[in-house]
């Protein structure tokens, strides 16, 4: 288009330059700057201590406490995630009466508030009236009620919580690619005898190798760095200790004791690791994608 | 033949209940306590049958502030959608029809921030607004709620913007048309479903949010529903009920949204409108 314009379009493009440089990227390098300081949140005197925090926090066991209980969950609920939502994207994509209706349901729950999420089941799980226990008593799969919300199953409450939020994402991803696979190449391979399993390992898997890979990388993003689903199953109580992961611990630093330096350190590390995941899961799957 | 019809019918029927009962059932037992009077909910065996009042819902409205977290929530998430479709309607107008020097860098930059962990954008954020007095306050939290759903709404918006033709546009150039009346007749009607679309997807991002709500506002007046339901939850001897009226009250809006927007959801996908 006409280059005497190129101005209108720098203009036209402010607003968003804006936004994303004033309130992203100028506080992105701000925590960066706070993270080599011993700034405290609600006062204004402050020091440089250089990598000082950061070697604090190697030290500090909640740091990698925080740290493997974020891999824990992370990993757990994921794998659970892409299972479950490769089996019903699967089961969705063929046609059926009333599909409509059961994909709407299936999805429901990725668009309900995490607070929702978390009051909900923690009324279900609850472990004396909880409706969870009941039917496990009737059926007697078990002999007395179990407390789902304790020490010892905090974890695999809220890896189970996360599933039931979450793969429907993947559903959706899964879907929209399945949607996209040719139908010809079923009928060849049915022609040549194949039978279901094998039309599924041979094309179907294949053919959605690279979404899944898209999708359990974006889920790793969002899982790791998730605040609200580890803050709410505990609600700062006693079990808080059991489910924290680095964000809630960077949360705690910042807003618990009031060390911004230190919180804006654990954020800075939290990055750091996402980026060095990326790096290897992209050496990975060339290397996969290569051989 | 007849048999494998038959078999794969009942699977299908299978498959579908479990999907049901394992994604459906939770909600309606969210909407039947909500419909239940407390000491019917502390009954053993849990009964379908008995007594259904609104109770409960005038409960949450008379004794607790939860209109005005209702309020807070619609003002909120409102103006921030209002704000950001404008902002994200001329930047991507300007990342599809002109060119200029850093263009895909913009483009690209905006991307980038999908790597940043919320929490890394609240904390500084967070004690910026402090210096600015606008912790406490709509306007500062709209304006945080503006920059994180920024991204998406953008990359989003761009894509249907590229989907539009611009020969119309050249064609209306030539009548004299300015670029402003260009875009506001031409392209806007056009790209109507992407905005709305994109509109429904911030909405419900900032309406389900948690974790700034929660840094931002500590004024009870000022709050939203997810933290004010939550203040709820650990203010009070745990209230299943008034709870969950809270919870199928936040939920509506989601549900009518999400009745507009799932024809488009799987298509949607693919142009990047993910998060969370």
């Amino acid at each position: 288009m006409r280059p005497r314009h190129a101005l209108h379009g720098v203009l036209l493009a402010l607003p968003t330059l804006v936004v994303i440089f004033g309130f992203i990227f100028f506080p992105i390098g701000y925590s960066i700057w706070l993270s080599f300081t011993n700034k405290q949140t609600i006062l204004p005197d402050y020091a440089y201590v250089g990598l000082g925090n950061y070697v604090a926090l190697a030290q500090e066991p909640e740091f990698w406490q925080s740290f493997w209980q974020g891999i824990v969950f992370s990993v757990g609920s994921i794998f659970f995630q892409a299972l479950l939502g490769l089996a019903a994207a699967l089961f969705l994509n063929q046609s059926f009466p009333g599909r409509g209706f059961v994909r709407g349901v299936t999805l429901f729950p990725y668009m309900l508030p995490t607070i929702v999420v978390i009051l909900l089941w923690r009324w279900l799980l609850s472990a004396t009236y909880g409706p969870i226990n009941f039917i496990l008593l009737s059926l007697g799969l078990v002999q007395a009620p179990v407390v789902w919300l304790s020490d010892k199953l905090i974890m695999g409450s809220m890896i189970f919580v996360a599933l039931w939020h979450y793969f429907p994402f993947v559903v959706i991803s899964l879907l929209a690619r399945l949607q996209t696979i040719d139908l010809q190449l079923y009928e060849a391979a049915q022609i040549d005898g194949a039978n279901v399993w094998k039309r599924f390992t041979n094309i179907t898997l294949p053919e959605l190798r690279f979404v899944l890979m898209v999708v359990i990388l974006l889920r790793t993003f969002f899982m790791f760095t998730k605040f609200d689903i580890p803050w709410l199953m505990a609600s700062g109580g006693a079990l808080q200790q059991r489910v924290q992961n680095l964000p809630v611990y960077a949360f705690r630093r910042t807003f618990g004791i009031f060390q911004a330096g230190e919180g804006a350190a654990v954020s800075v590390s939290l990055f750091l690791m996402l980026v060095v995941l990326t790096i290897v899961y992209f050496r990975v799957w060339r290397k996969e994608t290569e051989a | 033949m007849t048999l494998r019809r038959v078999s794969r019918a009942s699977a299908m029927s299978l498959g579908s209940v479990a999907l049901l009962t394992f994604c459906g059932i939770p909600l309606v037992w969210m909407l039947f306590t909500s419909l239940k009077p407390m000491q019917e909910l502390f009954t053993y065996p849990p009964r379908l049958t008995g007594h259904y009042t609104f109770g409960n819902f005038t409960r949450l409205f008379r004794e607790t502030y939860f209109l005005v977290y209702l309020k807070n929530s619609i003002v909120v998430a409102g103006a921030t959608v209002i704000l950001n479709v404008v902002i994200a309607t001329l930047g991507a107008y300007s990342l599809t029809r002109y060119r200029y020097v850093g263009k895909e860098f913009l483009a690209n930059m905006t991307l980038f921030t999908y790597m940043f962990a919320p929490i890394m954008i609240i904390i500084p954020v967070y004690m910026l607004l402090k210096e600015v007095n606008l912790i406490n306050s709509h306007l500062g939290i709209i304006l945080a709620y503006t920059s994180i759903s920024l991204p998406f709404t953008l990359w989003l918006l761009r894509a249907f913007f590229q989907g539009i033709s611009m020969e119309m546009e050249e064609a209306a150039f030539i009548d004299g048309a300015s670029r402003f009346q260009s875009l506001v007749y031409i392209v806007m009607p056009q790209a109507l479903p992407g905005i709305i679309a994109t509109s429904v997807f911030a909405f419900v991002a900032v309406w389900n949010d948690y974790l700034f709500a929660r840094i931002l506002l500590s004024d009870p007046t000022l709050k939203t529903m997810p933290v004010g339901l939550q203040d709820i939850y650990e203010s009070t001897i745990v209230d299943w009920g008034l709870l969950m009226s809270g919870a199928v009250i936040i939920t509506i809006p989601a549900m009518i949204f999400f009745l507009i927007v799932q024809r488009f959801l799987i298509q949607g996908w693919g142009m990047g409108a993910v998060k969370g």
